[in-house]
């Protein structure tokens, strides 16, 4: 069963005359470790802001876990947000003002599916992803100010996994790392989508980290407006 | 809603600095605020308390707000005397229940002395018809005795027993003062709050001995010292009706007898017409305290303002997480009612801790009684205002919040 399917997608920024991204067919099958090579300017940011819904497309339909997402309003798309995608930024993913633990439990916040019946379960889930994820549990209370940027990644990704959310996007997750920390984020986030059998589509314009993905895509086979220009 | 309180509060605790600046900036026009308001109502209040009980004021005639002036507050001077006789007159109507007579003109050391006789003690009323109380002795012995105020009491260190030199007219020259004659301190008044505790109070008598040249017989009978200084005229009289329903009657009949042209008035209306003379005063003051407010919001807007452009990455993480634009819209008002808020709050805490320690200067200093009383009803509709603009003020950094959260998305801006 495809978890994302792309048809006849065409979008374009506003007051633009050309298209910034027009995808005939993608589609992504549920449990799948997908790496979308791109360099910039081949659409990423584009084709993510039209996954997580925050634009929509001129025409054609983005279907997510079956719903059509183009037919959603704003607060419904953020609800959908919310419950089935955890995202992870590049860098700076963090609140300053919270703590470790607090910046994980912010998905649950927003999302009622993610959140566990009580507080007290979302903060021994978020303490367990924690670890698993290789944060000491010294560091859970800390101001986020404190930890290493390899950390804050990691942390990050705990907030994308908890509550299992269907999708996980990860937006060039490793730029601020080195090599070897590179490695090392992106084999525990995909050991944990692996258990909790969550998609994971992972952003980036390094081909190096292509070991243990399902598949490749290149976003410049993919966008036919990027090879028209 | 719960996550956006407990957002908005971890956001502003994080930026301490100017979060506290901008409660104080709250707190501190919430303070002038009330603080001005407080005084404003004290002032009338203490201001429409100094007479109480007296029916009508007769002098001179003159306009009711000059003769009140010098009657009540011992401003200015009147311009014209009433005789003995005609006061002698209208004492001894039957529908009159009791008279004060009011002679001024003479100062003691910057304070007023004002000539009257022991009924003054006994008809004179101010507050909610509080007649005068000694905080010392009593009231005069002789001619020459003098009942002081709390206040001349206090300023020039006096006590019972002391002797004291008037001088005439009001300003306190060696060339004019009545050396011949010393008085002697009989009593001094409680403080009242009002223009008594600014006045030296002498016998009718004495008045009139130490302006007639020689020295004043002492060695008399009171009786006989009371009839050879009979004072031919008084400036004015406080008068008490026997009936509520015959001081029209008497009015009328005061202003228009023959003897000589007299006015009477009545002190409440009075009053009223004077403190809307003087409200104009108090409306500026006011307006200056609305600009203080004004002034405190726009600190805050531009600190909210301010804290946005470099929140851009919050809100996109947020946005992201699954944020609606209405709950980031939600989390900065969240923020500006938190600031306001704990602004009223220190503001209004300050307001009762300056009263507290001031509250026992001001009243000796200015007679000026602030209490620690709750919020009157106008004091809470004040703060209720100031809460309602500063969500109203916090509309704008939200809303360009909220343009600004639509445009990025969660498109990450540098910080």
């Amino acid at each position: 069963m495809n978890i994302i399917e792309l048809n006849h997608v065409d979008f374009r920024w506003q007051n633009t005359a050309d298209l910034t991204l027009a995808i005939d067919n993608l589609a992504i099958k549920r449990g799948q470790k997908v790496l979308l090579n791109g360099d910039s300017g081949s659409g990423k940011s584009t084709l993510l802001s039209l996954l997580t819904g925050i634009n929509k497309p001129e025409k054609g339909s983005i279907k997510i876990l079956g719903v059509e997402i183009t037919a959603l309003s704003n607060a419904k798309m953020d609800n959908f947000r919310a419950d089935h995608i955890g995202y992870i930024f590049q860098q700076f993913n963090l609140i300053p003002y919270l703590s470790v633990v607090e910046n994980v439990l912010l998905s649950c916040r927003f999302s009622k599916k993610r959140a566990r019946s009580t507080l007290k379960e979302d903060v021994t889930q978020a303490h367990a992803l924690l670890s698993q994820l290789d944060i000491g549990s010294h560091l859970f209370d800390r101001n986020i100010t404190q930890l290493s940027i390899g950390q804050q990644q990691r942390v990050a990704a705990a907030r994308a996994l908890i509550g299992a959310p269907q999708i996980i996007i990860a937006d060039e997750p490793c730029s601020a790392l080195d090599p070897a920390n590179s490695q090392r984020f992106i084999e525990l986030l995909m050991r944990e989508c692996e258990q909790q059998q969550s998609t994971l589509i992972l952003v980036s314009h390094d081909e190096s980290l292509s070991a243990g993905f399902d598949y490749q895509l290149a976003l410049s086979q993919i966008n036919l407006a990027s090879q028209l220009s | 809603m719960n996550s956006v309180m407990y957002l908005a509060w971890r956001s502003l605790s994080s930026r301490r600095s100017s979060t506290v600046l901008t409660i104080l900036t709250i707190a501190i026009s919430v303070l002038l605020l009330l603080g001005v308001e407080r005084m404003r109502t004290q002032a009338k209040q203490s201001f429409a308390n100094t007479i109480s009980g007296t029916d009508l004021i007769v002098g001179a005639r003159a306009g009711q707000i000059n003769l009140l002036l010098y009657a009540v507050f011992r401003l200015g001077n009147p311009t014209q005397n009433i005789s003995w006789q005609s006061y002698q007159k209208i004492a001894a109507d039957p529908k009159v229940a009791w008279t004060v007579p009011i002679s001024l003109g003479d100062s003691h050391r910057g304070f007023r002395v004002l000539g009257t006789n022991t009924d003054y003690f006994k008809y004179y009323r101010h507050g909610s018809k509080q007649l005068l109380a000694f905080s010392q002795g009593g009231e005069f012995e002789n001619m020459f005795g003098a009942v002081v105020g709390a206040q001349v009491a206090k300023k020039l260190g006096y006590s019972v027993g002391q002797k004291i030199i008037i001088a005439h007219g009001i300003s306190d020259q060696s060339f004019n003062r009545h050396k011949n004659s010393p008085f002697k301190i009989t009593g001094i008044l409680a403080a009242t709050g009002t223009s008594v505790d600014h006045t030296v109070h002498v016998t009718l008598e004495a008045i009139e001995a130490i302006h007639r040249s020689g020295k004043p017989a002492v060695n008399m009978s009171k009786q006989a010292q009371k009839e050879k200084y009979r004072p031919s005229q008084i400036t004015a009289f406080l008068l008490g009706a026997h009936s509520k329903m015959k001081i029209f009657v008497l009015q009328r009949q005061i202003s228009t007898t023959k003897i000589e042209p007299l006015s009477a008035i009545l002190p409440g209306v009075a009053l009223q017409e004077l403190w809307s003379i003087m409200s104009i005063a108090e409306q500026a003051l006011f307006v200056v305290t609305v600009f203080v407010v004004i002034a405190g919001m726009l600190g805050m807007l531009s600190t909210l303002l301010i804290s946005l452009q470099s929140r851009r990455r919050e809100i996109a993480i947020l946005r992201a997480l699954g944020a609606r634009a209405t709950y980031i819209v939600a989390l900065i008002l969240t923020e500006t009612v938190f600031l306001t808020g704990i602004g009223i709050i220190v503001g209004a805490a300050l307001l009762y801790l300056l009263i507290g320690v001031f509250a026992p200067m001001v009243r000796s200093q200015y007679g000026l009684s602030l209490e620690l009383s709750m919020f009157s009803s106008s004091e809470l509709y004040m703060l209720l205002y100031v809460q309602l603009i500063a969500i109203v003020v916090g509309v704008i950094p939200a809303i360009s919040v909220y343009r600004q959260s639509l445009t990025d998305g969660i498109t990450v801006r540098a910080y």
